[in-house]
């Protein structure tokens, strides 16, 4: 067994390393270890005769290892290897090791038999399982007193691999790299070796999240410590298996994946406590305490958020992945180191947390890669939750109960909301048919919008609502509690009954046939919409589903993903919309320059004159899937005659290569293409008309803008006018609705009297617009 | 002048009352950018090279050689390894005919100790910053005679230590203070200068 000498300027320093590290190993198996420090019991000094001495006491065979202090320690102990002579100072090595945890791990080593380099190397690591712990940035690896830094004793393992997921290291795989690789005495810096980013450490999954690594591009990872080995085999791992992403090869967006069939339809009556929120957490009132009492408070804040995340991770449901990412984010060591030394700088902890999370979600904004940007909206979102925990704001948007009172429904706020707990919505400025109101209603919670004077009710006033007719009602009486049930009781009956009825035809009590479809954006709306008796689709979605894509998928991938879809509605006919970006839809793979006016810019079939071959390819896919299953393609976005006949021919085109036959069709947006109608009708097959933008276009009021959405809500007399139009111009073939309008079963008895034969509807809908044909119309 | 064992111990006996002397000098100015002990330390270790008794050696070069072992055991600090190693090269090369040029050499061994024990540079803001330039001084004016050159080298020694005063720290626990221990004269380099006014007073 190795010898041990323990040199220090201090003898009381020496004495109590030796003792703490002797508690690890019983006496009998213990190394020979000597002290060389002091020069007596009380001064302090370095001796080279002494520590000589000491050498030549524990030396044998086997060699000594000698840790020292610092300074005149080192020297010494180097003059000490002259004066012992080069036969023993041969087998003796000076350890650069940190005293107190390199003694540690030289004695325990050292019982095990272990030879001296061995010793000695582990004896150098002692340090590093304190940098990892407190984080590779913590200062422990670059102060000035790390110049023989213990890791850099070890080889490091290197390794380099390909991304081949298909959406690159977004957060839900870096999450899983971050989660995979914890715990582990290791230091991983990972680069990305493609973009020249990094290094990182693999603790970090805001680090690693801004390496931006995209499919294609090398991430390469060095690693040191004990547990090198293992990390590496754990990455190599990891990534064989997609960092658990490996399925998730088929990027059909999943989107509302909880609609099932016996969802709620966001037309039910509701009656609740009602309950306000602001996305805004007020912090003006925080009174901040010491440096020490904001670190509790930071940290405690962070537990509750932490707590509350974990939760909601184990919870089933589609979601649960968003809430772990968002937890790992939030146990970033670096991140809490950054924040902690904040609080110490004398910042408070509310500050502290709004400013360096602005900071993270600037950086990750900033970034190219649209799934990392959508990470900013995760960081602010932490942010509000820990200010809300610090000021105790209830910010527990996920279970909150009863009826929520805001002032615009996000979309955000809108995934947050359990439809199990909210029953219902009422927002205090903004239309219906914004995109946050249409997540909530698709997820089965009933809204109803514009109501001001909510803004002043008190927290846990009941209210109760009827999304159908936007009414509210306020402390209501027992005969409003009457009335209530009532509406509750038909709203039931008639989802009843529209769910036992869904799978038969829709026939008006006239005899007419209406095609009651459904808007698809994904496979699961495919399955909802069958399940709820559609008539195929009258609208899919195309620049919806592919919109994770990174790349322009081609007519082959296209193909496949329809036939999937058409699959999905049991081989009903499905109308593709060609790609439709612009405005607030922009695709990853059609890059376009910022425009002053979206809405009035290049969008739809005005893109596609500027990237011919990325709608040829579209048409091509069409024209693929046509030979399987029935198929129809419409044009978005149609002003001009002249738009369709140059669609025509590129289809003409496609076809010629295929053997096939699409029907081809036009939306109605816009008040032009309404207008003009009978100029379409020699050259396409049907119609869709699009009401949302038809409203927008014709009120010239933007649905999304609260200040201007009543002008956009409903539809007013002048919209009615140009459905006719338009209906008449084709009639006697056929006529869809595939705005919002068609999901109103209210307004459905109008439009079938307009001419329209098709309602393209949300795929829960469904059975209800059903209804709504037999017994209104 | 004989470089005989009497002339040895006069050296060091100089060095060590003038040690005596500057003793809180020396704590003051390693107060400034170090832990304080430069005095007491080669105080105490002088004291206890004053205690040998000569007459026991029976050359100058196991007198200077005990000198550094003296030091190396009772200094405490860094400057017991490098002073102690300073002597003991210093003995080890100490001419035995006492020409002017060996004592340039036996300086230069000496030197060369420090530099390896210590591993500083000139400009390190350390002792070697004082006794390179001493050592390089008298070899240039050896010819002249063991005192001319002991007077050379010692004012180039005093020159080489005022030279530290701007000096950011870059060996020893002055160089934890980085730039903060510009504008202050190294501790090391001032008792250096001592060894050398001692050494052109006794054996020049």
């Amino acid at each position: 067994m190795i010898g041990i000498v323990v040199v220090s300027h201090s003898r009381a320093l020496a004495k109590a390393a030796v003792e703490l590290a002797g508690e690890m190993v019983p006496a009998e198996g213990r190394p020979a270890i000597a002290i060389a420090a002091g020069l007596d019991d009380v001064t302090l000094g370095t001796d080279a005769q002494a520590i000589a001495d000491a050498i030549v006491g524990v030396d044998s065979p086997d060699g000594v290892a000698v840790l020292t202090d610092l300074g005149s320690a080192i020297l010494s102990s180097e003059m000490a290897l002259e004066l012992v002579g080069p036969e023993i100072a041969g087998r003796v090595t000076l350890a650069p090791a940190p005293i107190v945890e390199g003694l540690v791990a030289a004695v325990v080593t050292a019982s095990t038999g272990a030879d001296l380099a061995t010793v000695v190397r582990e004896a150098n690591a002692g340090l590093a399982a304190k940098i990892d712990h407190l984080g590779a940035d913590s200062g422990a690896a670059a102060g000035p007193g790390a110049v023989a830094s213990p890791t850099t004793a070890l080889p490091a393992l290197e390794t380099e691999i390909e991304i081949t997921n298909e959406h690159g290291l977004h957060a839900r795989p870096a999450a899983n790299l971050v989660a995979g690789l914890r715990g582990l005495d290791a230091q991983i810096q990972l680069t990305n070796k493609a973009k020249n980013k990094g290094p990182v450490p693999a603790t970090s999954l805001a680090g690693v999240t801004t390496l931006g690594l995209r499919q294609g591009d090398t991430l390469s990872a060095r690693i040191t410590g004990p547990d090198a080995a293992v990390a590496l085999a754990k990455l190599q791992q990891l990534a064989a298996d997609g960092f658990g992403e490996l399925d998730a090869t088929v990027p059909i967006a999943e989107a509302d994946g909880e609609i099932a069939e016996q969802a709620q339809t966001g037309r039910q009556i509701a009656v609740g406590p009602a309950h306000h929120f602001s996305t805004a957490v007020d912090t003006s009132a925080y009174q901040p305490g010491s440096p020490a009492t904001e670190r509790t408070r930071l940290t405690q804040a962070i537990g509750q958020v932490l707590a509350r995340l974990h939760h909601q991770a184990e919870q089933p449901g589609e979601h649960s992945a968003v809430f772990a990412a968002q937890a790992i984010l939030l146990e970033d060591p670096e991140l809490t180191a950054t924040l902690n030394s904040g609080v110490a700088e004398g910042h408070s902890a509310v500050e502290i947390v709004e400013q360096d999370f602005a900071a993270l979600a600037a950086e990750l904004a900033a970034l190219d890669d649209p799934y990392l940007r959508e990470r900013a909206q995760d960081i602010r979102s932490l942010a509000r939750q820990i200010t809300a925990e610090l000021t105790g704001i209830s910010f527990d948007l996920a279970n909150l109960e009863g009826i929520l009172i805001i002032d615009e429904l996000d979309p955000l706020t809108a995934t947050s909301l359990n439809p199990d707990r909210c029953l219902g919505v009422v927002t205090c400025t903004g239309g219906a048919t914004g995109h946050g109101v249409m997540i909530a209603a698709a997820r089965g919670i009933p809204v109803v919008t514009g109501q001001a004077d909510a803004k002043d009710l008190p927290n846990n006033t009941v209210v109760g609502l009827d999304p159908v007719q936007g009414r509210l009602w306020v402390n209501p009486t027992m005969a409003d509690l009457a009335e209530l049930d009532k509406l509750s009781l038909e709203r039931r009956n008639e989802a009843t009954l529209a769910s036992e009825l869904c799978q038969q035809p829709a026939v008006t009590r006239t005899g007419r046939r209406i095609l009651v479809e459904a808007n698809i954006s994904s496979l699961t709306d495919a399955k909802t919409a069958a399940a709820n008796g559609a008539d195929g689709s009258g609208l899919v979605r195309t620049e919806v589903l592919f919109a994770d894509w990174n790349h322009a998928p081609t007519a082959e991938e296209q193909a496949a993903v329809f036939l999937k879809i058409a699959q999905g509605l049991d081989g009903k006919m499905i109308t593709v919309r060609t790609w439709d970006p612009g405005g607030d839809k922009p695709l990853t793979f059609l890059p376009q320059d910022p425009e002053a006016n979206p809405m009035l810019g290049e969008r739809g079939i005005r893109a596609m004159r500027r990237l011919p071959e990325l709608f040829q390819e579209q048409l091509k896919a069409v024209a693929l899937a046509s030979r399987r299953t029935p198929v129809r393609v419409m044009f978005p976005m149609i002003s001009d005659v002249e738009e369709v006949t140059w669609a025509a021919d590129q289809l003409k085109q496609a076809l010629a290569g295929v053997k096939g036959h699409v029907a081809m069709g036009i939306m109605i947006e816009t008040p032009a293409a309404a207008l003009r109608a009978a100029d379409f009708a020699p050259l396409v097959d049907f119609i869709s008309i699009g009401t949302n933008d038809l409203i927008q276009y014709t009120m010239a009021a933007d649905r999304g803008n609260g200040a201007v959405a009543h002008l956009a809500q409903g539809a007013k007399a002048a919209v009615w006018d140009l459905i006719g139009v338009a209906a008449g111009a084709f009639a006697g073939r056929p006529v869809g609705v595939c705005g919002d309008l068609a999901s109103q079963p209210d307004l459905t008895p109008r439009l079938i009297g307009l001419g329209v034969t098709e309602l393209s509807v949300r795929p829960p809908l469904v059975g209800l617009v059903k209804l709504a044909v037999r017994t209104r119309a | 002048m004989a470089l005989d064992l009497a002339a040895a111990a006069r050296w060091t006996a100089r060095f060590a009352a003038l040690i005596e002397e500057n003793k809180q000098y020396l704590i003051d100015l390693d107060a400034q950018i170090g832990d304080a002990d430069h005095g007491a330390n080669l105080d105490r270790g002088m004291k206890k090279v004053m205690e040998l008794d000569v007459t026991g050696f029976a050359s100058p070069g196991d007198y200077l050689k005990k000198v550094g072992m003296t030091l190396v055991s009772t200094v405490g600090g860094a400057s017991g390894p490098l002073y102690g190693t300073f002597f003991l090269r210093l003995g080890a090369a100490w001419p035995e005919e006492g020409d002017a040029a060996g004592l340039g050499a036996a300086l230069r061994a000496g030197l060369e100790g420090i530099q390896a024990r210590g591993k500083a540079v000139v400009g390190d803001k350390t002792m070697v910053d004082a006794l390179a330039p001493a050592v390089d001084a008298y070899d240039a004016a050896a010819g002249s005679g063991t005192g001319p050159a002991l007077a050379a080298a010692a004012a180039a020694c005093a020159a080489g230590r005022d030279a530290t005063i701007p000096l950011v720290a870059r060996k020893g626990r002055a160089s934890y203070l980085g730039e903060r221990s510009a504008g202050h004269q190294d501790p090391g380099a001032t008792s250096v200068t001592l060894l050398l006014d001692a050494a052109a007073e006794t054996l020049g």
